[in-house]
């Protein structure tokens, strides 16, 4: 047997665990091995060395240490449960607090994102939305203003697509029912305008916001039905004659026998201006003189009733408004009608 | 041998109950057996102490986990040496170890001492020379691995058989006895190195 296998049977040798045999066949070698017998020695003392280390005693304070740490280790506990008491909820219960927590703070954010003043923000998505938001406004506020169509869609559409300044010029004499009724439909190109320049500043958003209100809209149609018949072109009579001369001389008196006056007198067209109140009756005289005056007698009753009505209308608002002083400045302005009379040779 | 008598079942069975005096009971028994493996397997007095109370209230929590067919004290030495691996490997973390050598003073059951350098073939009769002994084998023993030193610890301070060692380390007797006998020649050679 070498040395190796020797000293691996040490703690064997040592322990007395060896069979009789194998202990003989150790103790031989160890004899005739010098090296081994040393090693054995030291082996043997080291071991002897270890068994006589005795036990350390135990400090004194121990169980009451214990004690104390396990009082320590409960207020931790109960600390630790009172903090995390939440946690320990049963989920059924949570989730419903939970997500109506989560709807909660989404309104609330919706909520003061409104009311908040936004300042005007740099950033084009901003942007976006407060056109997306006045082009909302916009539409909603088409909608109330919806009248029953009496005229066909597209021409609606046309109108409304039109800028204001020449649709007064391109319809010099329409009827005025007609162009009433268009103005309710289509305030849209009017409103647009407004609305794009109310993009531009904040405070402008808020008014065409608020624009779409019926009252304010009703006051605008009136404002402007207003201004269209300030506005509005004479009122034309066409009468067929086979003398000019005598026709114009005929026309002069009548005018000056209805105490008006002849405001120009170029070719075949008269502007001849007359008091309102006799306006009716010079008009039934003025038939008499055109010769062909059946054939224009619908044109004229159809221009002169609409004209009529408008006028009517007007005076009636300037009576009925709110404010007294600017009905009274209607009233005066009309208190005269200027007429236009053509005059077509047979 | 110098295993302590073994703790009467009825002791357990109060403690598991939740009764206190019965906790005591167990602490007063068992706690020289706790602190002398915690204090041989760190080789500090004050972790030894901390260690074994932590060890006695985890007794006291897990108690009424304990099956009647393990036995209280291999339950406990288990516990002992599970606190004893997890505090080595904290302290080994920050480095608690390092200046560790065996000519360090180590802290010793009469206080610290000064290392001095023997010869293992000295002849250690006066107690001065026990003391010295004592100390070199703590300094010795904080100088192997782990599963040597618990090796040590086990079967030559704490007395416990080759089949307790196997059943506590899950080893078969056979790889603890080749174990332990290597365990005690690293240390020899540890001594030895020392008194060179």
């Amino acid at each position: 047997m070498d040395c190796e296998k020797i000293r691996d049977r040490f703690s064997s040798l040592w322990e007395k665990e060896l069979t009789p045999f194998e202990e003989k066949m150790v103790k031989e070698h160890l004899a005739s091995c010098p090296e081994c017998q040393s090693e054995f020695e030291q082996f043997e003392k080291t071991m002897r060395w270890l068994h006589s280390v005795g036990e350390v005693e135990v400090p004194d304070g121990f169980l009451p240490g214990v004690y104390k740490k396990m009082e320590d280790r409960k207020r931790i506990r109960m600390a630790e449960k009172s903090g995390k008491k939440w946690l320990n909820f049963p989920l059924p219960l949570k989730l419903p607090v939970q997500a109506v927590a989560m709807v909660a703070i989404v309104f609330l954010v919706l909520y003061l994102t409104k009311m908040m003043p936004q300042s005007p923000a740099p950033l084009s998505v901003g942007k976006k939305s407060e056109q997306a938001l006045a082009h909302k406004e916009l539409e909603r506020g088409r909608e109330t203003l919806k009248i029953p169509a009496e005229a066909s869609r597209p021409k609606d559409v046309e109108e409304a697509k039109a800028p204001l300044p020449e649709e007064k010029k391109i319809e010099p004499t329409p009827p005025q029912v007609r162009v009433e009724t268009r103005r309710a439909e289509a305030p849209s190109p009017k409103t647009e305008v407004l609305a794009l320049k109310q993009i531009e500043s904040k405070e402008a958003a808020k008014a065409a916001a608020s624009s779409p209100e019926p009252g304010k809209i009703e006051k605008e149609l009136r404002a402007k039905k207003k201004s269209v018949v300030a506005a509005k072109p004479p009122q034309e009579i066409v009468l067929k004659i086979s003398d000019r001369e005598k026709a114009i001389s005929q026309i002069q008196e009548l005018v000056k026998q209805f105490g008006g006056e002849m405001l120009t007198t170029k070719g075949y067209g008269f502007l001849a201006s007359l008091p309102k109140d006799s306006f009716s009756d010079f008009e039934k005289e003025l038939q008499g003189v055109g010769s062909g005056g059946k054939t224009d007698k619908g044109i004229m009753r159809e221009q002169s009733t609409g004209s009529l009505r408008a006028l009517h209308e007007v005076k009636k608002e300037a009576f009925e408004g709110e404010s007294g002083e600017p009905a009274k400045s209607v009233t005066d302005k009309e208190g005269r009608i200027v007429v236009r009379i053509l005059l077509i040779q047979e | 041998m110098r295993t302590s008598p073994r703790i009467e079942r009825e002791v357990i069975e109060s403690c598991k109950a939740g009764d206190e005096k019965a906790f005591a009971e167990i602490v007063v028994h068992s706690q020289k057996k706790v602190f002398n493996i915690a204090y041989r397997m760190l080789g500090n007095l004050e972790e030894a102490k901390d260690l074994a109370q932590e060890v006695f209230i985890s007794v006291f929590d897990s108690i009424k986990d304990l099956r009647e067919d393990v036995k209280f004290d291999a339950w406990l030495t288990q516990i002992t040496l599970n606190h004893c691996r997890n505090r080595w490997k904290y302290l080994k973390r920050r480095q608690y170890f390092n200046s560790d050598s065996l000519d360090d003073p180590v802290e010793t059951e009469d206080g610290d001492m000064p290392r001095a350098v023997c010869d293992p073939s000295d002849n250690p009769e006066t107690l001065y020379e026990k003391k010295m002994i004592h100390q070199l084998i703590q300094g010795g023993l904080q100088k192997l691995k782990e599963d040597q030193r618990e090796l040590l610890v086990l079967r030559d301070l704490q007395g416990f058989s080759y089949e307790e060692m196997s059943e506590l380390l899950g080893l078969p007797e056979g790889t603890v006895k080749s174990k332990l006998h290597r365990a005690r020649v690293d240390l020899k050679r540890v001594l030895e190195r020392a008194a060179h």
